[in-house]
């Protein structure tokens, strides 16, 4: 469906007097429907003033574009009427003729009495009929404002455009001008964006509020949705139960703003106390790393095999880990630096969810997509996705297996029970060590597991299971692994000239795409079988696994293999925060964590873009962000970004009441 | 008179009043020769204040006439300066690589001053009165072209906004945008070439010249007679006189013109 007006990966440089680059605005995509109000809000200086230029046509922006009813924007028009801050009347005409000049050049068509009774009626609309003949300079500054509402309107743009419209008032002119604003619109019924500073501006006026987080590089943060009906009061308004939460979210929201802006990076070690670190200790101290044995890690292992960090100049050492317990303990005790971790588990581990203490981690990039298999044993006689539902709706009990620590592969099992309308309650959910996990399900113990391919293309192997549902008919290209680095590592070590970190990223990065190419998979298979790695034991199940036919063959959908492990193509390495956001509507759902008061701040927190950009720079990638912002999972279901709370709470077998403030 | 007026008038006339009672005193002296306040008027009275219009046929003519040869000679020059420097500043402010090649010129050219182009004029057009009037345009254009290159310079970037977004065309965007917005700037430039024009073309005349009232001023100095001095302080204030009219003649000019700006 085409919007109406659209703003496609909108980036704004500017060129600064000594020749460096301020990236002012930085990949905006945003629709527009036809008769909507929209508000930009965000503090000074985010650019949103500079958005609204780009709107209209008078800056254009360094990428993407403007998509006016299919038609891209490049020059300013009179059918995007813009309502400046200063007014811009011109102030040596009478404000009659400031109106009849703009009707005389825009809309030539019509006969000179047309256009007179125009310029009444659009006089007349703002009442300021009776000061017609006076000059702008002894009329006051609402009024002023008031004229260049009516010039605008008169034009009957298809897009009006107010930069700060009431800024320069005084509060109660202000108010009084809301209203009649409020009310020129919707009777007009246009299109309308204003920029705003006042929140409640944007919540009397507007049907969505789009918030800008700060600059450089400004992003849209949030886009809240105004539910009050129309037509409008203000009282009415101010009334309304949901004002005052859609306020405080709002404002929350520029709060994290301000405190994301003013966050200090670790203090850098004074010069000295650097030298003598350097002098006693001659090579740099390696980089450790854990991991835990699955195709997953398949990055880091040809990382490793290629010699892709000493090419960044970083020594890393990769420590092969028995549970996600014990990489938990090494990461806690300061032993390992970072991890391959479940994508759940950097937010879990943040939050402190689950009854552990939060250990800040930061998310360089996504390691794999897809790749999880429900296994159920052979014992059980289920052989599809329907058996299964049929076997719990019937009450009968199941064990399953899942990793000791929170992986994606439970998360999207609950979510798709959940969907099939069984309570994941039901379930008996066992964490073990994903190591384990197989030789559980053999020793009876659990009558199934969900994990990654490598065990579930074992189990195959060995008969002793048969895969009944993938990921990819729950969420196809999810984030299932990613690579996260302790904070306080990525803090200690980001004033160095060459950033550790980002070297890291880089490294890893480059591997991912090497693993991504079809040309390699015989040598990727070598190096997953080297005794570092898994062992020559694993060729021949993964050999199998990796195959077209096999576990094609099994699957009710014709789901391609070589889209099974995702590792780089498609944008498949961008740490995306809404994908934490989701993983945070889960744990909320589940009851496994509150619902987090500053989510904003807690996502740019966690999910290190600007790291994962800088590595991509490093490399010469480019086009690693993803462009498109839906989330849809299988089903034609989609995860609303801009209502998260509400999604959470809506999904079935919800923990969250609907009536939680 | 009202009480506003009277209030407007009492300190200038106390001021003034006290430079001549001054100005008579120093000259009081039996030994001194320049003449006071007093003696200025006696002495010129006849003709020169009574009749400032008679005419004895040549150069022996009246103030007035020596003014209004004078006015007539800044007329054309000014005129001259006011057409070509206007035309100038506007290709000046339009064009940055007009405008950034010319300035060096421009900036050297403007320090010269009025009389040091008479020589020049003279050799190139030989006869006096072209010359004066050359040195009146080489004067005042200077002050009208930066004044004008600035004015077109300083449009509001919020009108030229508007300009844009309502695509006003050529014509309206020129009167209703530039000219009222320009205005100003033109005047200013337009008052300052006044002062100097005036002061140019008495300066060219007192140089060589056949009337005017620069002319005037040397010719009775070189004469030398008893009321000489005399004559050459009542011219003196003639010109002054004369000068702050004009100033105020294009002032007023320009404030019609221009309108309210805010």
């Amino acid at each position: 469906m085409a919007s109406f007006l659209q703003l496609d990966s909108v980036e704004q440089n500017f060129t600064r007097a000594d020749g460096t680059v301020l990236e002012a605005l930085s990949t905006i995509n945003l629709e527009i429907s036809k008769g909507e109000f929209v508000s930009l809000v965000g503090h000074s200086g985010c650019g949103k003033s500079t958005l609204l230029n780009i709107l209209a046509g008078l800056n254009q922006p360094s990428r993407g574009g403007v998509i006016l009813e299919g038609r891209q924007v490049t020059e300013p028009g009179p059918e995007r009427m813009v309502v400046f801050q200063n007014y811009s009347l011109l102030p040596w005409r009478s404000v009659r003729q400031n109106v009849a000049l703009a009707l005389r050049e825009v809309k030539r068509e019509l006969s000179a009495s047309e256009r007179a009774e125009r310029t009444e009626a659009a006089l007349a609309m703002v009442n300021l009929d009776k000061v017609a003949e006076r000059m702008p300079g002894q009329l006051s500054g609402g009024m002023r404002q008031r004229v260049a509402i009516a010039r605008a309107l008169a034009l009957e743009p298809k897009l009006l455009l107010l930069d700060e419209p009431f800024g320069a008032l005084d509060a109660l002119t202000r108010g009084h001008l809301q209203e009649q604003l409020m009310q020129l619109c919707q009777k007009a019924g246009i299109t309308t964006v204003m920029v705003t500073h006042d929140v409640d501006e944007a919540l009397l006026l507007s049907d969505r509020v789009v918030l800008l987080t700060n600059g450089p590089k400004a992003h849209i943060g949030r886009i809240v949705a105004v539910p009050f009906e129309r037509p409008r009061c203000r009282k009415a308004v101010l009334q309304h139960p949901d004002y005052y939460k859609l306020r405080n979210e709002l404002l929350e929201f520029l709060h994290d703003q301000r405190r994301l802006s003013n966050r200090k990076p670790a203090p850098p070690k004074p010069a000295a106390e650097l030298q003598a670190a350097a002098a006693s200790s001659p090579s740099p101290k390696p980089i450790r790393l854990g991991y835990l044995p699955g195709l997953d890690a398949a990055p880091l292992l040809v990382a490793r095999q290629k010699q892709l960090f000493e090419k960044q100049g970083l020594r890393v050492e990769l420590l092969r880990c028995q549970s996600w317990e014990e990489i938990d303990d090494l990461l806690r005790i300061e032993r390992l630096d970072g991890a391959a971790l479940s994508a759940a588990q950097p937010l879990t581990m943040a939050t402190g969810a689950m009854a552990s203490t939060p250990l800040p981690m930061v998310v360089t990039q996504t390691l794999s997509r897809n790749g999880n298999a429900l296994v159920l044993g052979t014992q059980l006689s289920i052989s599809s996705s329907e058996g299964l539902l049929l076997h719990l709706r019937q009450g009968l009990p199941l064990k399953l297996g899942v990793p000791d620590r929170l992986s994606m592969a439970e998360l999207l099992l609950r979510h798709w029970l959940a969907r099939q309308g069984v309570d994941p309650a039901q379930v008996s959910w066992q964490r073990r060590s994903p190591m384990g996990l197989l030789a559980a399900l053999e020793g009876g113990l659990i009558d199934g597991f969900a994990a990654g391919k490598l065990r579930a293309c074992l189990a195959q192997h060995r008969r002793s299971g048969r895969v009944v549902l993938t990921d990819s008919a729950i969420w196809p290209n999810h984030a299932e692994k990613v690579l996260a680095l302790r904070e306080s590592w990525v803090d200690a070590h980001s004033n160095q000239a060459n950033s550790a970190a980002v070297g890291l990223t880089a490294a890893v990065l480059e591997a991912a795409a090497f693993c991504d190419q079809t040309s390699h998979r015989q040598e990727l298979l070598q190096v997953l079988t080297e005794p570092q790695a898994f062992g020559p034991q694993l060729l021949a199940p993964l050999q199998e696994g990796l195959a077209e036919s096999n576990l094609a063959k099994d699957l009710n959908q014709a789901t391609s293999l070589l889209r099974f492990n995702r590792f780089f193509l498609g944008q498949a390495s961008y740490p995306d925060p809404a994908e934490g956001l989701w993983v945070l509507t889960q744990l909320a759902r589940w009851g496994m964590a509150p619902w987090p008061n500053h989510r904003q701040e807690l996502l740019e927190r966690v999910y290190g873009r600007r790291l994962f950009l800088e590595a991509c720079d490093r490399l010469g990638m480019i086009d690693q962000e993803p462009t498109q912002r839906r989330y849809q999972l299988a089903e034609g279901e989609y995860f609303d970004l801009d209502e998260p709370l509400s999604y959470a709470t809506n999904l079935p077998f919800s923990t969250l009441s609907p009536c939680l403030p | 008179m009202t009480n506003s007026l009277v209030r407007q008038i009492k300190p200038p006339l106390i001021c003034t009043a006290a430079i001549l009672l001054l100005w008579q005193l120093l000259c009081s002296g039996t030994h001194s020769d320049f003449p006071g306040p007093i003696q200025v008027i006696s002495q010129t009275w006849n003709p020169y204040i009574a009749k400032p219009f008679y005419d004895d046929g040549g150069t022996a003519k009246g103030l007035g006439w020596q003014i209004l040869i004078s006015l007539q000679r800044v007329a054309v020059g000014y005129s001259l300066a006011a057409v070509v420097g206007i035309s100038c500043g506007l290709a000046l402010g339009l064009n940055r690589f007009i405008r950034r090649g010319f300035d060096p010129v421009i900036q050297v050219l403007r320090t010269v001053p009025p009389l040091a182009w008479l020589p020049i004029s003279l050799l190139l057009f030989q006869q006096a009165d072209a010359a004066a009037i050359f040195v009146i345009f080489i004067t005042a254009i200077w002050p009208i072209v930066i004044n004008t290159a600035m004015g077109i310079r300083e449009i509001p970037q919020d009108y030229r906004n508007v300009a844009r977004v309502l695509r006003l065309r050529k014509r309206s965007f020129l009167w209703d945008i530039v000219v009222p917005s320009t205005a100003p700037y033109v005047f200013t430039g337009l008052r300052i070439a006044i002062g100097l024009a005036w002061l140019a073309i008495v300066a060219a005349e007192m140089l060589k010249a056949d009337g005017g009232i620069g002319f005037f001023i040397w010719d009775a100095y070189n004469a030398g007679g008893d009321s000489s001095t005399s004559q050459i302080l009542l011219a003196i204030l003639y010109v002054g006189v004369v000068g702050l009219l004009l100033d105020r003649l294009v002032a007023w000019v320009g404030d019609r013109v221009s309108g309210p700006q805010r």
